[in-house]
């Protein structure tokens, strides 16, 4: 059982609009969905203590950071909170290092469990310690900001929007950074997103909101598969994105493809210029564009006829979901029609076929 | 002599803008970082001397300060000090008139400073205090200085409200501006030319690094 971390219960009225909503969070890392308007920001704020609620409480592992009753606020410098937003500027005065650095010299050093040498080599930011913070590609802007938010040895990591900002190439990188947070910093974070895709991608519970109303609060599986997450992400195509390791195959080369390796599965994707094998890459495949079969097709364009094993149908609202255990899961978006000629049932050998050229690499490859 | 006379018209100028640098950068930081509703009494109060003529601004001062006036008297009975006609009144003068220059242009660089850069700063531990120290005033400082410059040739220049509260004491109120109207009006118009040619050195000199600190500045904003 993870330990509780978060709990709160928040009221914030502003002109035609109001946020209401009550939580616990545990240690992980929690999802915040809902679409643009939702309440998320305001949400967030009020958590890191930027905005402050009209009423209700905010407490991390037990300690209170607001109470309306007890007339407590405490203001964000002192709530230890670590926050990076889709804009989050660097400080254009200092260095890179000192970019890092700030925030580790305020922390007493009794609360300094993360090593800032370690997050600039988990960042990969050794080449750039020492340059201007000002002339920084997006990409390695945001692994500053996150290194800089971890150097205070944050008890919590609020994130919002991260994916927004940066190109699509830099996506899967981010996502495996963060990833990497909680493997090997264990600082649980709270992602806000507007992108269902993204936030089942790294959250283990996901919370969503409509018009400043919590809609529910699960753990990711169970919310995707609910239909007011569903009503929500209507009309976004749900995308796989999974992480796999480039594996040699010479011949892939000549023909403008790279083949991974993802749970059992080896799928053959766009050739990246500049990878090398070994290297980990993140992909996109969108749910819609795995074509399900129940017999192995053969003489067929499409690069990729992987099999898998179907572990569950979901019903989104009137969106059919298919989950397949490839090792990894996959999930395919399947209709109606489709499903009535498969006659799917749990535990059935299927074949997934993915055009090659539909998968979007994630990756820009540095 | 000319020494002298531009040793103390720089000391009058110095004390004046350090008078004028704090009271500048806290009502700056008030104007442009807090939601203060006496906003717009402040911003005309810290203009009102622009629009004032210069001698009127030292009738008021001499009102005040002087032995009848309310700051005077008090300064008179409790410490037996007399502030007018003393080179620390035209220093006063001098930073009353100068401080709408200072303060307006810390108002403008503390505006550009970009309020997220700020509020990151304090989600990294920087309160209030250290935010302004380490951030706000690091990067407006160039603005800060262009201001403070600004000013400081302001005070240079002064001599309607020093004459008015400082009077034109030759060896101990008697600044640069003050001398040169003395001369042309005792006719030695040699003096006064010599005398008005250090006061266009000082200006000008002041003036370019004034001009080089906001162009750079300048520059700076536009390219990132």
């Amino acid at each position: 059982m993870a330990e509780e971390l978060l709990e709160f219960n928040i009221t914030k009225k502003y002109s035609g609009f109001n946020l209401s909503c009550e939580a616990l969070f545990y240690s992980g890392v929690t999802g915040i969905f809902g679409p643009s308007g939702s309440g998320k920001t305001t949400l967030l704020n009020c958590i890191s203590g930027f905005d402050i609620p009209d009423k209700g409480f905010v407490s991390l592992s037990g300690v209170p950071m607001y109470s309306y009753k007890e007339g407590l606020n405490i203001p964000p410098e002192k709530r230890n909170f670590g926050y990076v937003a889709q804009d989050t500027p660097l400080f254009p005065h200092l260095s890179v290092l000192d970019n890092i650095l700030f925030g580790y010299k305020l922390t007493d050093s009794g609360s300094r469990r993360i090593d800032p040498k370690n997050l600039i080599d988990l960042f990969n930011l050794a080449s750039l310690t020492s340059r201007s913070s000002k002339n920084l590609s997006g990409g390695e802007r945001q692994r500053v900001a996150l290194a800089r938010a971890l150097a205070t040895s944050p008890r919590l990591l609020l994130l919002d929007e991260p994916f927004s900002s940066i190109d699509v190439g830099m996506r899967g990188v981010t996502i495996r950074y963060l990833k990497s947070v909680w493997r090997e910093l264990r600082t649980p974070m709270v992602l806000v997103s507007h992108s269902i895709s993204e936030v089942l991608s790294l959250a283990e519970d996901v919370l969503i909101l409509r018009d400043g109303k919590k809609v529910l609060h699960a753990s990711a599986t169970n919310a995707f598969a609910h239909p007011s997450a569903g009503r929500i992400s209507q009309l976004q195509s749900f995308e796989n994105i999974i992480d796999g390791k480039i594996v040699e195959d010479d011949r892939m080369e000549k023909i403008g493809l790279s083949q991974i390796q993802a749970g059992s599965a080896r799928i053959l994707v766009p050739k990246l210029p500049g990878v090398v094998v070994g290297k980990t890459i993140t992909i996109s495949i969108r749910a819609r564009d795995i074509i399900l079969a129940l017999d192995n097709p053969t003489r067929i364009s499409a690069q990729n006829i992987i099999s898998g094993l179907v572990q569950e149908v979901n019903y989104v609202g009137c969106r059919i979901f298919v989950y397949i255990d490839i090792g990894i899961r996959l999930t395919a978006e399947i209709t109606q029609n489709g499903l009535e000629e498969l006659e799917l049932k749990q535990g059935m050998k299927i074949f997934m076929i993915i055009k090659s050229s539909s998968i979007l690499i994630l990756d820009s490859g540095d | 002599m000319e020494i002298s006379l531009i040793i103390l018209t720089l000391k009058v100028a110095a004390v004046a803008t350090v008078i004028n640098l704090p009271l500048a950068l806290i009502v700056g930081w008030i104007l442009v970082k807090t939601n203060t509703r006496y906003r717009f009494f402040l911003d005309v109060l810290i203009s009102f001397p622009l629009a004032l003529p210069p001698v009127t601004v030292g009738f008021l001062l001499l009102l005040v300060l002087g032995r009848t006036g309310p700051v005077g008297f008090l300064l008179y009975k409790f410490l037996s000090v007399d502030i007018v006609f003393t080179w620390f009144a035209a220093a006063l003068a001098s930073a009353v008139v100068s401080f709408p220059l200072i303060s307006r242009a810390i108002v403008v660089a503390m505006g550009e400073v970009d309020e997220r850069v700020e509020k990151t700063a304090r989600s990294l531990g920087a309160g209030p205090w250290r935010v302004i120290f380490t951030i706000t005033i690091p990067l407006a400082y160039k603005g800060i200085l262009a201001g403070t410059l600004l000013g400081f040739v302001r005070s240079i220049s002064e001599f309607g409200a020093t004459i008015a509260v400082a009077g034109n004491i030759p060896g101990k109120t008697q600044t640069l501006s003050l001398a040169i109207y003395s001369n042309l009006q005792t006719g030695n118009e040699q003096i006064a030319l010599y005398l008005a040619g250090i006061s266009v050195v000082l200006a000008v000199s002041t003036l370019v690094i004034h001009n080089w600190l906001v162009g750079t500045a300048g520059r700076r904003i536009i390219g990132g």
